[in-house]
């Protein structure tokens, strides 16, 4: 924190009640792919009490996959932006959840009797498995989306720079996350998700097929992981193998924050962390940001040890 | 006990016969990374320094006498690198090229120096290796430090006022932000900014957000391509058109491919200068001859700074009018002045450190395509 530049003696209140707008819009643009993410991690947690180390992963895959499909096909030159990138989207949807599903059955299922231990080391395995597979088809290169797939438009509200993908981005994170909570409250598969979470031996006795649940949960997961991967790499560009692993610490982090175990909580931590990292580096040190954000992440585990959202156990997923 | 003394017999025969040798032609002893990761650029300082070597014995050699090269692998490896080193000290080298890696020329630098051989590095560059007081040790390559120099003379001659420095915490990249921060601040240029982003992150707006509100002329960032070509990127769909300068880390043209073109149109940055872009004679007739004898370019600046070395030691050898090492190595420090090398201008600090600039000023045009500037 040693050079701390404050406020340059040229602006004035307006300027700085923008930049601070700024800041925050910047944060939940983050953030927005923070909560998608760790969405997976929340809802395998719920049901298995497994913390998916190799979830991560599967949103590097979302990215590549989509870079792959975006190219080979042209999906966006024959259909258009809007319609392509949907269409892109359910694709890579489909396939990372495939994947999820594989994963399950692969590293996850033949463990569900051991020790917990036993499964959080598979689980490290898988995502190191991943990772060096994808590196070995794709090479170790940064990989990059081709130019010019986005409209580059850029909203000006009140002279804040919105580009209108960002906007988009926070909106269809916010979408997917509602989609998903009332799934989850409202279906009667969504009735039997949460049944498996709270006692998986009543709900089988109560004629729930447990494995079908726990196959669901790693298929809509992984789903809306690989969907944030694309998003990141039609947003940011550039893509690599080792991205999943600072995005998966990241949104891990978000997950507690909001309550691991807990919807609600996953979209709310995951916001909260990418503000309060804009904020942090605005207003104290860029290289310090991730430090402040952990230091609101024990602050808050402290007052509140299952964090923000995590009390309401009937509602865990 | 009658088959070792055979075996001993032979190798003083053989040695003998390498001294004997020795008197007909002047041996200048390479090491190069033949194979390993770097194997591109030891190939091209084999193919360069073979290459020098044929057209000096084409003008009569030096001292009356041929030259031959002695090439050794050091694989890009430390330990190899000493093993190669000591071969080398036993075929009666009068001067050692090389070699690339910092690390693999660190693991040599005791064994020439015990044998009192000079060597010339042409690809280590940093700073440790001449603060030991290695009498016998040199190299073409610039130090690490002498790009935060550039860096803020560039900032100066490009005319910009005030500086915002970010850097990535690597050591690299603090190093040359620190360095060029104290110059520019000793200049009285100010430096209205001064942090780190975290690398391998994807989103940077936060970052240039209050770049912005510093208000900068420019901002010089010291870390690498990845980075940069995402700051710049990202700098353009904030319309904020600012200026960048980079460091030598950024000199990869996957920067173009993360940036996209019309981003990255407009970025300076700091490098030694390509093998194509060197502008002296020598050099161009260099150049040609090398590519009518590989059909290629050089792989590097690096390798071609083999060849500077190379040239460097036999014109130290001519200079002292013997292949004796403490003759060639004192008249390298002293009386060694104004030599114009392929790389330009070289001559030796007392550390042996070169002195005279080998950093150009690179700008991305709108092509992509790195264009040296003459500043």
């Amino acid at each position: 924190m040693s050079q701390f530049f404050p406020f340059p003696a040229t602006l004035n209140l307006a300027n700085l009640v923008e930049e601070f707008f700024q800041q925050l819009t910047n944060g939940l643009a983050v953030g927005g792919i923070y909560a998608l993410i760790a969405l997976g991690y929340t809802m395998v947690y719920g049901v298995l009490k497994l913390i998916n180390f190799a979830h991560g992963d599967l949103f590097t895959y979302g990215a590549y996959l989509g870079l792959t499909l975006l190219t080979s096909l042209a999906l966006t030159d024959r259909l258009g932006f809007a319609l392509g990138v949907l269409v892109l989207a359910l694709m890579v949807m489909g396939l990372v959840a495939v994947l999820g599903a594989i994963l399950e059955r692969a590293a996850y299922r033949p463990l569900r009797q051991s020790p917990r231990l036993s499964a959080v080391v598979s689980a490290l395995g898988a995502s190191i498995f991943l990772q060096n597979t994808l590196m070995l088809i794709y090479g170790a290169r940064f990989q990059v989306y081709p130019e010019n797939i986005l409209p580059a438009t850029t909203l000006n509200i009140f002279g804040l720079y919105l580009p209108l993908m960002r906007v988009l981005i926070v909106l269809a994170s916010v979408l997917m996350m509602v989609a998903l909570y009332l799934f989850i409250q409202k279906t009667k598969i969504g009735t039997a998700i949460r049944a498996a979470a709270i006692d998986q031996d009543a709900a089988r006795l109560m004629g729930i097929d447990v494995n079908r649940v726990i196959m669901l949960v790693f298929l809509v997961g992984p789903a809306l992981g690989g969907v944030a991967g694309l998003m990141v790499g039609l947003y940011y560009g550039q893509i690599n193998f080792t991205m999943g692993w600072v995005y998966g610490m990241k949104a891990f982090t978000a997950a507690i924050l909001g309550g691991i175990g807990n919807i609600p909580g996953a979209m709310v931590g995951g916001l909260l962390l990418g503000v309060i990292e804009a904020l942090g580096a605005a207003y104290i040190s860029i290289a310090w940001k991730d430090a402040i954000a952990f230091c609101v992440l024990i602050l808050i585990l402290i007052v509140r040890p299952t964090g923000l959202l995590g009390e309401r156990v009937a509602d865990k997923v | 006990m009658k088959q070792k003394l055979l075996a001993l017999a032979a190798a003083v025969s053989l040695i003998a016969g390498v001294t004997v040798q020795a008197a007909d032609t002047v041996k200048i002893g390479l090491m190069a990374p033949l194979t390993g990761s770097w194997a591109s650029e030891g190939q091209g300082m084999k193919k360069i320094v073979e290459l020098l070597a044929e057209q000096q014995n084409a003008k009569g050699g030096v001292l009356g006498k041929q030259i031959e090269v002695i090439t050794e692998d050091d694989g890009g490896d430390p330990r190899t690198a000493s093993l190669a080193a000591q071969r080398l000290t036993t075929k009666g080298v009068a001067a050692v090229v090389g070699t690339y890696g910092s690390s693999v020329t660190e693991a040599s630098q005791a064994i020439y120096d015990e044998a009192k051989i000079p060597q010339i590095a042409n690809g280590s560059t940093a700073i440790r290796l001449t603060e030991k007081g290695f009498k016998h040790f040199f190299r073409t390559a610039p130090r690490d430090d002498e790009q935060g120099r550039m860096a803020a003379q560039t900032i100066g001659k490009l005319g910009f006022k005030k500086v915002a420095i970010l850097h990535d915490s690597t050591s690299y990249a603090k190093g040359l932000a620190d360095e060029s921060n104290a110059l520019l601040k000793k200049k009285g240029t100010e430096v209205v900014f001064f942090d780190a982003l975290t690398p391998g992150e994807r989103d940077y707006t936060t970052i240039l957000t209050k770049l912005k509100g510093a208000n900068p002329d420019v901002v010089l960032f010291t870390g690498y391509f990845p980075e940069a070509g995402l700051l710049l990127r990202q700098k353009k769909d904030m319309n904020w058109k600012v200026p960048f300068i980079g460091g030598d880390a950024t000199n990869n043209a996957d920067l173009v491919k993360i940036a996209g073109k019309e981003a990255a149109e407009g970025y300076y940055f700091l490098s030694p200068p390509q093998p194509q872009d060197l502008d002296t004679a020598d050099a161009k007739a260099f150049l040609d001859g090398y590519q009518k004898k590989y059909n290629e370019l050089p792989p590097s600046i690096w390798a071609v700074l083999a060849g500077d070395g190379f040239k460097v030691m036999v014109a130290g050898i001519a200079g002292a009018k013997s292949t004796d090492s403490g003759k060639i190595a004192d008249y390298l420090h002293k009386d060694f002045k104004g030599y114009s090398g392929l790389s330009g201008a070289i001559s030796f600090d007392a550390k042996g450190d070169r002195e005279g600039e080998v950093y150009r000023v690179y700008k991305v045009d709108g092509e992509g395509k790195f264009v040296l500037q003459k500043l």
